[in-house]
C-alpha cells in the first residue's frame, strides 16, 4: 500500500528517531482564570505512536489541543509555557496558527467529515484551499492515494461522488484521516478517534494507526488502556489533581509503563483502582 | 387508630378533592379563552370577508386578471390597473433586497465569526436598534436628506450608465423606485441581519474546528462550511426580508415620487401598491376609487401571505436540516 | 514569520491573507453601511430637532395651517398615548387568554391558531387599516380614535400572543410540576402561578409591541384620521404623533411644518427608544436575578 511521503511537501527530512520532534516545557493551558492542565513537560519521538492516557477530566484533550493551537479557539483560553515543533516556539508572536495546523494535523473524537461535499471533496478541498494541489489530474491523484493511506479506498472508489455522510461510523473517520494525511503533515493528532466507533471499526483504525507510524508521528489520546497498550510505543499518564487541574504523572515507553511503573498513581490506574 | 379511617375524617376528605378550585372557576376560564380566540378569529375573518365585498365590484367590472395586468391607473375614468403598482413593489422590494442581504450576511460573518463575544453584542444591540426607528421618521429622513444626497449620484450613473444599460436611465427628479428600495433596504437589514446571524451561530462547532485543524482561515471556515451549512436558512431570512418590504408604506410613500405609471428606469418615480394606497385613500371619491384602493390591498394581502407562506415553508425544512444534522 | 519557521512551517500565501483580510474588511464595511443611516438619523434630528423642543411645543395644539409658524404637538402626543392604551387594553387581554388556550388546548386547534396569528403579524400594516376601515369606521359612518385603536390592537396580538406563549414554553419545570403536583386547577395555576412567574417576560412583550404600534402610521391614516385640533373623544377622528409627522412631512416645502415635523419626530423616536431600552433592560435583569 503506497503511504504518502512524510513531511509537508517533501522538504523535510525525517526527523533523526532518538530526537524529540515535539517538546513541551512547563505547559500550562488554562479557560479564561480556570488552570486546566498544569506543568507539563515531556517529548515527543517521531514516527512513534504516543499515547496519553487517564480518568475523565484529566486535561488530556486539552493538551493535545495545545500542540496544534487549536486550544486557543475557545474565547479567553491561553496557553503559557514552550510548545517546540522542530525546534521552532510554535507559540511565537510570529508564527501563523494556521500555518502551524497545516504541519500538525488533527482527527476529532466524533468524526466530522464536511456534509455538503462529495467523498473526494472532502479529501481533497481543504488541500485545495490550502493551495497544495492545482489541477483536476493532481487532485485525483491526491484523492487515491489518500484514500489508500486511510485503507479506504476500496470501499469508496465507486462512490467518490457521494456526500461524505453516507459512509458508516468507521468509514467517516477513516475519510477524516484521509483528509488529514492529503494536508501532508508531519504529525497527526488523534483525540480519542475510536470512541464513537464499534469495535471492528476500531481495529481498523487501530490497524490504520500502526501503518501510519512509519511514515508519521502520531499521538493519541485515549481512555482505552487496552487500545494504548496494543498500538502505543510511549505513554504519558495524566491525572486530576487536586487544584481541578490535570498534570503528567509519568511518562515513559509502554510496555515499562504497563509492566512496571515508577509512580504509584500510575499502578493504580493501570490496574483498575481507580478512573 | 388513624383519624383517616374515622368516617368525619374521610367526609371531609372527600369533599376536599372535590372542592379542588371550583370546577366553576375552571369552565368560566375555558370559556373565556375560547371566547378570545372566537372573538380574535371572527374579527380577522369579518375584517377579511367585508374587504373582499368592498373590492368586488371592482374585480367584478374588470375580471380579476384584468385587474391585475391592468396598466392603466385612472380615476377620473373610473378606469382602474393594478400592474404599475405591482411593478414598483417588485422593483422596489428588489432594490431593496440587494442593498440588504449582502449587508445583512456581513454583519451576521462579523458578528458571529470576526468579533470577540463582548465586542459582538453591543454591535447585534445597534444594528437592532434599526428596526427601533419608525417608518415615518426614515420616510422624513429619507425625503430631507437622502433624495436631495442621491439626486447627483443619480443623475451621474443615469448620464453615463444610463445610455448604455437600460433601467438605469433618465428621468431623475429624485424621489425614485431606487431612492425608496434604499430606505427599504435600511429597514430590513437589523431582521434579515438577525436571522442570518442566528442561521450562523448554529453552525456546528465540530464542523467550524474541521476547517481551522486542517489549517484554514478564518474566511475558509466561512467559506466550506458557515455558508454552504447555513444555505437554506439564509433563503428563509431573505424571503423573510421581502415580506417585510413589500408591507412598507409610509417611508416609501415619502420618497418614491408618486407617479401612477411603470417607470422605465429605478431612477423614475412610481408608486407600489402599498404607497398607493395610503396615497390615495382619503381623497377617493370618484367612481370606483375607494373600491379599486381596496381591491388593490387584497393583491398586496394575497402576495403578503404567498410570500410568508413559502417563507415559513423553508424555514422548517431548515430547523428539519438542523434536527437531522444533530 | 521567523526565518526557520517559514522553513519548517508552511505560512498562509500573502494572496490568501489578503484575500481573508479583504473578506473582513468587507465584513466591516457593511456594518458601516448598516450604521451610518442611523448615526445620519440620529444626528440629523437632534441638530434639527432639539432647537424646535420647548414646554409649548409639547403642551399647545398645532396651529390649523400648517405652514403658519408656531404651535406644538399636545393633541398628536395626546392621542398617542389615549389610542395606543386602549389598543393595549384591548389587545393583552385577548392576547394572553389566546395564549393561554394555544398552551392549554394543544393538538390540531393550537395549530390553526398559530397560523393565523402568524399570518396577522405578516399582514402589512396598511391592508390592517383597510381591514379595520371597513369593519369599524364603515359600520360607525365617521372616522374615530377607537377604530384607530383598533388597529393598533390588531397589529399588537400576534406579538402579545406569540411573547406570552414563548414565556409560558419557558416556564421552569419545577414550577410547571408543582403546579400539577399540587392539583391546583387551570384558572387558579395559570392566574396565581403561570402567569407571575412569567410576567417579566410578558411585560417585555408588550412594551416591545407598544413600541411598534407607537410609531405605526400606516394604519392610522383611514381609522383615526388625524386632527388638527385637540381631541380626547374616542368617537371623533384623532391625531396621534406619526399622523401629524406624516402630514407636516408631506408639507415640508414650509419650513415651520418641516420644523414641526422634526421636533414630533424626535419625541417619537426618544419615546420608541425609551420603550425599547426599558423592556430590554426588564429581559437583562430577569437574566440576571431568574426572576
Amino acid at each position: 500500500m503506497p503511504i504518502m511521503a512524510p513531511t509537508g511537501d517533501g522538504r523535510l527530512p525525517l526527523a533523526a528517531p532518538r530526537e524529540p520532534i515535539i517538546r513541551l516545557a512547563d505547559v500550562n493551558a488554562y479557560y479564561g482564570t480556570r488552570l486546566a492542565v498544569r506543568d507539563v513537560s515531556m517529548e515527543i519521538r517521531p514516527n512513534a505512536i504516543t499515547a496519553i492516557i487517564g480518568p475523565s477530566g484529566s486535561g488530556k484533550s486539552t493538551l493535545l489541543r495545545c500542540i496544534d493551537r487549536m486550544h486557543e479557539i475557545v474565547p479567553h483560553a491561553r496557553v503559557t509555557g514552550r510548545i517546540e515543533y522542530r525546534g521552532i516556539d510554535i507559540y511565537d508572536d510570529a508564527v501563523d496558527p494556521a500555518a502551524v495546523r497545516r504541519s500538525i494535523g488533527m482527527v476529532f473524537q466524533q468524526p466530522n467529515p464536511f456534509p455538503t461535499m462529495s467523498i473526494a471533496d472532502n479529501v481533497s478541498a481543504p488541500a485545495r484551499f490550502n493551495g497544495l494541489v492545482r489541477g483536476k489530474g493532481v487532485e485525483r491523484d491526491l484523492v487515491e492515494r489518500c484514500l489508500r493511506a486511510a485503507a479506504l479506498w476500496d470501499e469508496v472508489k465507486d462512490k467518490l461522488q457521494q456526500s461524505g455522510s453516507s459512509l458508516s461510523g468507521g468509514q467517516q473517520q477513516r475519510l477524516c484521516i484521509a483528509r488529514a494525511l492529503a494536508m501532508a503533515p508531519d504529525v497527526l493528532l488523534m483525540d480519542e478517534p475510536c470512541s464513537a466507533l464499534d469495535p471492528v471499526a476500531t481495529l481498523q483504525v487501530e490497524q490504520l494507526m500502526l501503518e501510519l507510524k512509519r511514515a508519521y508521528t502520531i499521538v493519541i489520546v485515549t481512555h482505552n488502556m487496552q487500545q494504548a497498550s496494543r498500538v502505543s510505543d510511549r505513554t504519558a499518564f495524566f491525572t486530576l489533581g487536586e487544584d481541578g487541574a490535570g498534570h503528567l504523572v509519568e511518562e515513559g515507553p509502554t510496555g515499562q509503563i504497563f509492566t512496571a511503573p515508577r509512580e504509584r498513581l500510575t499502578e493504580d490506574y493501570i490496574s483498575g483502582r481507580f478512573g | 387508630m388513624s383519624t383517616l379511617t374515622t368516617a368525619n375524617a374521610q367526609r371531609d376528605f372527600r369533599a376536599a378533592l372535590r372542592r379542588r378550585g371550583g370546577v366553576s372557576g375552571d369552565l368560566i376560564f375555558r370559556l373565556l379563552a375560547g371566547a378570545a380566540v372566537v372573538v380574535a378569529v371572527g374579527t380577522i375573518g369579518l375584517m377579511i370577508v367585508d374587504s373582499l365585498v368592498a373590492a368586488a365590484p371592482v374585480f367584478r367590472a374588470f375580471g380579476i386578471w384584468g385587474f391585475v395586468t391592468g396598466l392603466r391607473w385612472a380615476p377620473s375614468f373610473a378606469i382602474y390597473g393594478a400592474l404599475p403598482f405591482i411593478y414598483g413593489t417588485f422593483v422596489t422590494s428588489v432594490i431593496a433586497l440587494l442593498v440588504a442581504v449582502p449587508v445583512a450576511v456581513g454583519i451576521a460573518i462579523l458578528v458571529t465569526e470576526v468579533l470577540p463575544p463582548h465586542a459582538a453584542r453591543p454591535v447585534a444591540i445597534a444594528v437592532d436598534l434599526l428596526a427601533a426607528v419608525p417608518s415615518v421618521v426614515w420616510g422624513l429622513w429619507g425625503l430631507l436628506v437622502l433624495v436631495p444626497f442621491i439626486r447627483p449620484i443619480e443623475q451621474a450613473v443615469a448620464g453615463s450608465l444610463g445610455q448604455v444599460v437600460p433601467f438605469v436611465g433618465p428621468p431623475t427628479p429624485g424621489p425614485s423606485y431606487f431612492a425608496a428600495g434604499l430606505v427599504v433596504a435600511f429597514m430590513i437589514i437589523p431582521i434579515v441581519a438577525a436571522v442570518t446571524r442566528e442561521v450562523f451561530a448554529t453552525t456546528p462547532r465540530l464542523q467550524r474546528e474541521a476547517v481551522l485543524a486542517l489549517g484554514g482561515t478564518r474566511w475558509d471556515v466561512v467559506r466550506q462550511v458557515v455558508i454552504p451549512l447555513g444555505r437554506t436558512g439564509l433563503l428563509a431570512a431573505v424571503i423573510l426580508g421581502l415580506g417585510r418590504a413589500i408591507g412598507e408604506t409610509i417611508a416609501v410613500t415619502l420618497v418614491i415620487g408618486n407617479a401612477t405609471r411603470i417607470g422605465g428606469s429605478i431612477f423614475a418615480p412610481g408608486f407600489t401598491l402599498a404607497s398607493v394606497i395610503a396615497n390615495e385613500f382619503n381623497e377617493a371619491t370618484e367612481e370606483l376609487h375607494p373600491e379599486a384602493l381596496i381591491a388593490l390591498g387584497i393583491v398586496l394581502l394575497a402576495i403578503a401571505v404567498l410570500i410568508n407562506g413559502v417563507g415559513v415553508a423553508i424555514r422548517r425544512r431548515f430547523e428539519r436540516g438542523l434536527a437531522r444534522a444533530r | 514569520m521567523l526565518a526557520d519557521a517559514a522553513l519548517v512551517l508552511r505560512p498562509t500565501s500573502s494572496a490568501r491573507r489578503a484575500r481573508a483580510r479583504l473578506v473582513v474588511g468587507l465584513a466591516w464595511l457593511t456594518l458601516l453601511i448598516a450604521l451610518v443611516p442611523l448615526v445620519a438619523i440620529a444626528g440629523y434630528l437632534i441638530a434639527n430637532g432639539v432647537g424646535v423642543l420647548s414646554p409649548a411645543f409639547l403642551l399647545e395644539d398645532p396651529p390649523g395651517d400648517l405652514s403658519a409658524v408656531g404651535g406644538g404637538i399636545r393633541n398628536a402626543l395626546f392621542g398617542t398615548i389615549e389610542m395606543t392604551g386602549t389598543a393595549v387594553a384591548i389587545a393583552v387581554p385577548i392576547g394572553l387568554l389566546i395564549a393561554v388556550f394555544n398552551a392549554e388546548i394543544g393538538g390540531r386547534l393550537a395549530v390553526g391558531v398559530r397560523f393565523i396569528v402568524d399570518v396577522v403579524a405578516a399582514l402589512p400594516s396598511i391592508v390592517v387599516g383597510i381591514f379595520v376601515y371597513e369593519v369599524v369606521v364603515v359600520a360607525q359612518g365617521h372616522f374615530s380614535g377607537l377604530a384607530g385603536s383598533v388597529a393598533l390592537a390588531v397589529i399588537m396580538l400576534p406579538l402579545i400572543v406569540v411573547s406570552t406563549e414563548e414565556m409560558l414554553r419557558l416556564t421552569p419545570r419545577p414550577v410547571a410540576e408543582a403546579v400539577r403536583a399540587l392539583g391546583l386547577s387551570r384558572w387558579r395555576s395559570y392566574a396565581s402561578v403561570l402567569i407571575p412567574t412569567a410576567f417579566s417576560g410578558i411585560v417585555t412583550g408588550v412594551l416591545l409591541a407598544i413600541s411598534r404600534a407607537v410609531g405605526e402610521t400606516a394604519p392610522l391614516i383611514f381609522t383615526a384620521l388625524g386632527n388638527n385640533f385637540f381631541s380626547a373623544d374616542l368617537g371623533e377622528p384623532m391625531q396621534a404623533l406619526p399622523l401629524l409627522i406624516y402630514r407636516n412631512a408631506l408639507n415640508s416645502a414650509f419650513p415651520a411644518a418641516r420644523d414641526r415635523a422634526m421636533g414630533a419626530a424626535l419625541v417619537l423616536v426618544a419615546l420608541v427608544l425609551a420603550l425599547n431600552v426599558l423592556g430590554r433592560w426588564i429581559v437583562a435583569r430577569r437574566q440576571l436575578t431568574g426572576r
